[in-house]
């Protein structure tokens, strides 16, 4: 992007500042992006700051940021739209995860998304638990009756833990089952 | 007795705001049907063409919007100045869309039209 150039020093002072905002919301952003909003909004300001108007460089500068609109709440939603994107084509979970963020005020589809991503991290975990404690992670019955799935401390008489080994793979499959109805439920948002 | 009905400004400031989300996307559409603009210049038009008081920051997400779902296409033109400018025309599928949203618009008025009268 190619700096504007002001003969004001507080002008240019302002102009900069303003891009360092830009540059910092846009960040989270692929460089392709990144430099597609930079460029969009400095070709707004040169536009708006260089259309033959005469005064003072200060305020018509003062003047095209104020109808512009801060960096933060213009771009907020495009760098929200551009992160679910970018974050559909990939699946990388760190996209998914800042695109969570961003969307957060989307509504209840994006929380769902985030309580699944919530299980999918406690059942992974539950597979390292069962390599640390074995005897208390599992699949437990009591007197044929569901006692408990996951990790207990409590284990009172006839207790039966029915997978054993197996439960590691149970879980790792259950992580699968819902990354995949993740990937789903996040197209579908992506679509709407 | 006599009661003096006060309008609930709120109420029509928040209804009119919708009003303005809702038919910005349109009044771009019809803008972009006669040529191609670049967004300064686009901001202008609106504004010269109604009386809409458009914050000129929210064109462009609305724009880019446009641009995903197909309806309109960019490209950049460099400028002598150094600084290109981003100009935005109506796609094939933007002009059978805007022909949609023509007639949607124009029952829509007949059907308030027959209502109110």
């Amino acid at each position: 992007m190619k700096r504007i150039i002001f003969t004001n020093p507080t002008a240019q002072k302002m102009y900069d500042d303003y891009f360092a905002r830009v540059t910092r919301c846009v960040n989270i952003l692929s460089a392709t992006d990144q430099q597609e909003l930079l460029m969009e909004l400095n070709s707004h300001v040169y536009e708006a700051t260089h259309r033959g108007i005469t005064g003072n460089e200060v305020d018509i500068l003062v003047d095209a940021l104020d109808k512009l609109g801060a960096p933060e709440m213009v771009l907020q939603p495009t760098v929200a739209y551009k992160k679910v994107q970018q974050a559909g084509r990939s699946f990388n979970p760190k996209h998914i995860l800042q695109a969570l963020y961003l969307n957060i005020a989307n509504g209840a589809g994006f929380f769902v998304i985030g309580i699944i991503y919530l299980l999918i991290l406690a059942f992974g975990s539950l597979a390292i638990i069962k390599l640390i404690a074995p005897t208390h992670t599992g699949l437990f019955l009591q007197n044929g009756h569901w006692f408990a799935f996951g990790y207990t401390s409590n284990l009172p008489n006839g207790l039966i833990e029915l997978l054993g080994n197996w439960f590691i793979a149970v879980v790792i499959v259950l992580m699968g089952v819902f990354y995949f109805l993740n990937t789903l439920l996040f197209r579908l948002l992506k679509k709407r | 007795m006599y009661y003096i009905c006060e309008m609930n400004t709120e109420f029509v400031q928040n209804w009119f705001s919708q009003v303005k989300k809702g038919t910005l996307s349109y009044i771009i559409l019809v803008i972009l049907d006669r040529k191609e603009y670049y967004g300064y210049e686009l901001v202008q038009e609106i504004k010269t063409h109604t009386t809409l008081e458009v914050a000129e920051g929210t064109l462009y997400p609305l724009l880019n919007r446009l641009k995903t779902e197909g309806i309109v296409d960019s490209k950049w033109v460099e400028q002598e100045s150094g600084i290109p400018r981003k100009y935005y025309t109506l796609t094939d599928s933007g002009r059978a869309t805007l022909i949609e949203m023509k007639e949607i618009w124009s029952a829509l008025g007949a059907a308030i039209n027959k209502i109110e009268k």
